[in-house]
């Protein structure tokens, strides 16, 4: 434990907890303790383990070995149930609201107060008043969630936390989806709680929120502790070095090499989801192109009409000068795009197939015997030789691919699409939910692809990637491209401002 | 062959042992296992192509109304009527005057034979033309009208009369036993080139009455046609009179089978297109289809029993009632052979076996069945590869249909092929399928419904009551379907219990 500096027992004390999931181990030994009216922020990279932890502490996952006290007594939280007798409750990710209720029916939602048998609404109504008011939400207990802004219901989430009386909050990625403004008014309720003695643990991926609002941060890498910060050591170098675990520079390995003719070129475009806004820029063979902005900001949405899954409502695609119609993924597949798409599960894999039959999919048509007899063969040699190139850790071709580490799927998305030869590259949070070996992994034959010519194109929320990764920067909020940085221009400050839709500084 | 299907194959055999052992007097005989095998190729062929549903993750549940509605298709493309081939139209009957006026000018004679069949309300008739005259019609033309030696029963405007041909000499034949057996031979007074063998005649007299028979054989020589008729004459004579009648088949064969293909081909794209196009759900669109189908046979065929009568017996109706003589027992009693509907479905299940595995899109059907956004996104054309999968199981369907149709002769619209298709499917599942998609084999799917037949097979032969049929199937199946997820559900016990051994030591 490093810490001893406060004598009093800690409210809650995580000892040695360890998680195993097929074919990863989430959490090895983690310990970690929390002070009563203390924020700590739980950091680390995706696949860390941060998730898997505040679901265990949250009655969600049980966990395989170690143990919990709180107030210094042993506890076991089988249940969200249990969780929140004991008065700690997480707030999702997702927020896990009945949107089509109202406010007050949410607060009290299963534990709804009764009057002869019937719920009593006049005092779910009334009651809520007052938890709304604590944490500064001035509507109406009637409204029906659906019709707040996602920041609200944030809050309607933290009032019903406040209504089972909740030592401990767990908030996981509260500010993903919300506004600078509405950051701030969480920040408020937030300092407020900790000024009432609610210990809030708080995980999130943003460095500088965790700089202004932890007392203490806790690193996580690779499913163990990596580290502790105490309030005069948090920053933003310290945190990142417990997180990646080395240096920067040397993680994202990047050398600098010719960039060639424009591969790319996309004009006017307009997805569905944005129909007001146009869509410019320009990728060439060799270069490599990140992504940045705030999820929703319509970068996914842009990938999938480039790529044909979406309807593009206007607009010219061009590849190597020329214009392409892509209406639909063959099209684009054909122009020598390729896709990695952000939800690998849902979109990239089918994960009841094996790695051989996934390593094809993408190149079956083109592969195959007259008649449309299956090449298989060719299906065979192509995925062995990509198994090898991407190092992908499998048994055996024949593996389903569910049973492997999320890094591993990831590379048989990524072979899948190599082995047909694409000259773009797609990718969608490429190293999302993976481990850092494979995130190295990834990084290098990004490189490696963009060394040969590859033009790469990709889409990340970490900002650790995107500053390590990319050539040049576009930065996109609420459905446009609100600026280009440079590779001497990139800093997390420049991209988060234009992320948040203010107008760069001249710098 | 993965465990679903050995498990299932484990599930056939054990019925198949218990039924030899408990009624091996009837279940073991060759005839019983002529018919389950019969049975089971025909609706085998159905499952297969529900299979194909299925496994893209959707439902096919119009494969029974589309059996019924193939079945009276083909009936009807394939009817056969036998008419006079010299018919002439009348448009007035006087019978007060004995006259009939046709609708145009014909060649008749005094003393012509001719038979009146009359319009929807005078009774028919056989006469002699007693005076043939040239009268003009209200408009405009010029007609015969024939004065006879009978009286119609009553004045009419509608019927048609055809001209009689004399009989000059007949030969009674022998009925005797089947090797001597002599058909009778008769001598028609004209020279008939068109009669052929399979037209049929019909012999009729004023007052004794009228037989038809099919003609086997038929030669014309100068002014006479000698026939030969597939059956006794009785009561004959010159004074009889013969009717040549022509037969017509509505198409040839070739073309009514092609038709009715065509037709279900043309269904199951525009289930295909509902479900992928309009985003339909399969269970709507085909419970649509179910009812649907079944209605519109009811109504075209006016819900008669169709069938083929004798016409076919000796051709395209042996794809269903044929089979390949294997074994006789030597007093006759018993035989067995292999059913020519089973070659059709060891046909259809090699093609299926082959698409599904080894050609692309077989492959595609699997991977978009379990995941059709990563299909998608991997650049399949997945509305097509679904479309494709509802025209194997209409087309199928149709195939299945049409054997079955050939087999039983007697469609009744009503019934026919009444939950077939929730025989398809459980034979689907039984085999295999997932319905969640992406999971299924041909071969499982056709033991399936082995086992189906097998269990049928079993009510009949043990006697239990009838009644209970769909009881039985229905918790057979279910137990099969718990059986499997017990053995999942241990698998993966195991698996994990594995995972955290492996853990442990590390």
């Amino acid at each position: 434990m490093s810490e001893n500096s406060l004598s009093a027992v800690p409210l809650l004390d995580v000892q040695n907890v360890t998680k195993s999931f097929p074919g990863v181990r989430a959490l090895q030994e983690v310990s970690f303790a929390l002070q009563a009216g203390e924020v700590l922020a739980v950091i680390g990279e995706n696949g860390a383990g941060k998730s898997t932890m505040m679901k265990i502490l949250a009655g969600v996952q049980e966990p395989d070995s170690g143990q919990v006290f709180i107030d210094a007594k042993p506890v076991r939280i089988d249940s969200t149930r249990a969780a929140m007798e004991l008065g700690v409750v997480l707030i999702h990710q997702e927020l896990n609201l009945a949107d089509n209720l109202d406010v007050g029916s949410n607060i009290f939602l299963g534990r709804e107060p009764r009057r002869g048998g019937l719920i009593d609404r006049r005092r779910i109504y009334q009651e809520s008043k007052v938890f709304l008011q604590r944490v500064g939400l001035e509507v109406a207990p009637e409204t029906i969630v659906d019709t707040l802004p996602i920041g609200k219901q944030q809050l309607v989430e933290i009032a019903k936390a406040l209504s089972v009386s909740a030592r401990v909050l767990i908030m996981d990625e509260p500010t993903s989806s919300l506004s600078s403004k509405e950051t701030e008014a969480l920040f408020d309720v937030v300092k407020d709680l900790r000024s009432r003695g609610v210990s809030v643990i708080y995980i999130s991926h943003r460095l500088g929120e965790v700089r202004e609002l932890a007392d203490r941060v806790t690193v996580l890498r690779d499913g163990q502790n990596a580290g502790d910060l105490s309030r005069d050591e948090i920053t933003h170098d310290q945190m990142v070095n417990l997180m990646v675990g080395r240096d920067v520079s040397q993680f994202y390995a990047r050398e600098h090499h010719e960039i060639g003719d424009v591969r790319l070129e996309v004009q006017d475009l307009i997805t569905p989801a944005w129909p007001q806004h146009k869509l410019n820029f320009k990728i060439s063979a060799g270069e490599i192109v990140g992504v940045a902005g705030l999820v929703g900001a319509g970068r996914t949405e842009m990938l999938q009409v480039l790529f044909g899954i979406d309807k593009r409502v206007g607009g010219r695609i061009l590849v190597d000068g020329k214009a392409v119609a892509v209406s639909r993924p063959a099209d684009a597949i054909e122009a020598g795009m390729a896709l990695v798409p952000e939800d690998r599960k849902q979109h990239g894999l089918v994960l009841e197939m094996s790695v051989l039959h996934n390593m094809g999919l993408a190149g079956l048509s083109r592969n195959s015997l007259a008649g449309g007899f299956l090449n298989r063969q060719k299906e065979k040699s192509d995925s062995t030789q990509m198994i090898e190139k991407m190092r992908v850790r499998t048994p055996s071709d024949g593996q389903v691919v569910q049973y492997l580490s999320g890094g591993n799927q990831q590379k048989v998305v990524i072979g899948k699409w190599l082995s047909v030869g694409p000259r773009i590259l797609l990718l969608d949070e490429p190293t999302r939910g993976i481990d850092v070996g494979a995130k190295e992994e990834i990084y290098r034959l990004m490189e490696q692809l963009a060394a040969e010519g590859m033009a790469v194109f990709f889409v990340s929320s970490e900002m650790e990637e995107i500053l390590g990764m990319s050539d040049r920067v576009l930065v996109m909020h609420e459905g446009q491209i609100s600026g280009e940085l440079l590779r001497d221009q990139l800093s997390e400050e420049s991209v988060m401002q234009l992320a948040t839709g203010n107008p760069l500084a001249a710098c | 062959m993965n465990a679903k299907v050995i498990g299932i194959f484990a599930l056939l055999l054990a019925l198949c042992g218990f039924l030899s052992i408990y009624t091996p007097e009837s279940f073991l005989k060759g005839n019983n296992i002529e018919n389950l095998l019969r049975r089971t190729s025909m609706y085998g062929i159905l499952g297969i192509g529900v299979a194909f549903v299925i496994i893209t993750s959707g439902i096919d549940l119009s494969v029974g109304s589309l059996v019924c509605l193939v079945g009276c298709l083909l009936a009807s493309f394939l009817q056969v009527d036998y008419r006079p081939y010299d018919l002439y139209q009348v448009s007035a009957v006087n019978a007060d005057q004995q006259s009939i006026t046709l609708r145009g000018q014909a060649d008749f004679d005094v003393g012509d034979p001719i038979r009146y069949y009359g319009g929807r309300r005078a009774r028919n008739l056989v006469a002699q033309v007693t005076k043939v005259e040239s009268v003009q019609l209200d408009d405009g033309t010029t007609a015969s009208k024939l004065t006879i030696d009978q009286k119609p029963t009553r004045d009419d405007s509608d019927g048609n009369i055809a001209k009689l041909v004399s009989v000059v000499s007949y030969e009674k034949g022998d009925a005797g036993t089947s090797e001597n057996k002599q058909l009778p031979e008769v001598n028609l007074g004209q020279a008939l080139l068109k009669l052929a063998a399979r037209d049929q005649v019909l012999f009729v007299h004023p007052t004794r009455g009228l037989k038809q028979l099919k003609i086997v054989d038929a030669g014309a020589t100068d002014g006479q046609t000698a026939i030969t008729v597939n059956d006794t004459l009785g009561d004959f004579g010159t004074e009889w009179f013969a009717v040549p009648l022509e037969r017509r088949q509505r198409f040839p064969i070739p073309i009514a089978l092609a038709m009715v293909l065509g037709i279900a081909l043309f269904l199951g794209l525009l289930h295909g297109v509902l479900v992928t196009r309009l985003k339909l759900q399969p269970f709507v669109v085909t419970l649509c289809g179910l009812l649907f189908y079944r209605g519109f046979s009811r109504w075209m065929v006016d819900d008669q029993t169709m069938g083929f009568a004798d016409e076919y017996d000796n051709s395209l109706r042996l794809l269903g009632t044929g089979k390949l003589q294997v074994w006789q027992a030597a007093d006759g009693s018993d035989s067995f052979g292999i059913p020519y509907p089973f070659f059709v479905l060891l046909i259809v299940a090699i093609v299926a076996i082959i698409f599904l595995n080894r050609t692309v899109w077989g492959r595609y059907m699997l991977a978009l069945g379990r995941n059709e956004e990563a299909a998608r996104y991997s650049g399949i054309n997945t509305n097509r590869v679904t479309m494709i999968a509802y025209v194997i199981s209409a087309v199928l369907a149709a195939v299945g249909g049409m054997l079955f149709a050939l087999d039983s002769n007697s469609i009744s619209p009503s019934s026919f092929g009444n939950f077939y298709e929730l025989y398809a499917i459980a034979a689907a599942v039984l085999g295999g399928c997932s319905l969640r998609g992406g999971e299924g084999g041909i071969v499982g799917v056709v033991i399936g419904t082995a086992v189906m037949q097998t269990l049928y097979n079993l009510i009949v032969l043990m006697k239990i009551s009838d009644k209970l049929e769909f009881a039985i199937i229905g918790a057979v199946i279910l137990l099969g379907v718990i059986a499997d997820e017990v053995v999942k559900r241990f698998a993966a016990q195991r698996r994990a219990a594995a995972r955290a051994r492996q853990a442990a030591e590390e």
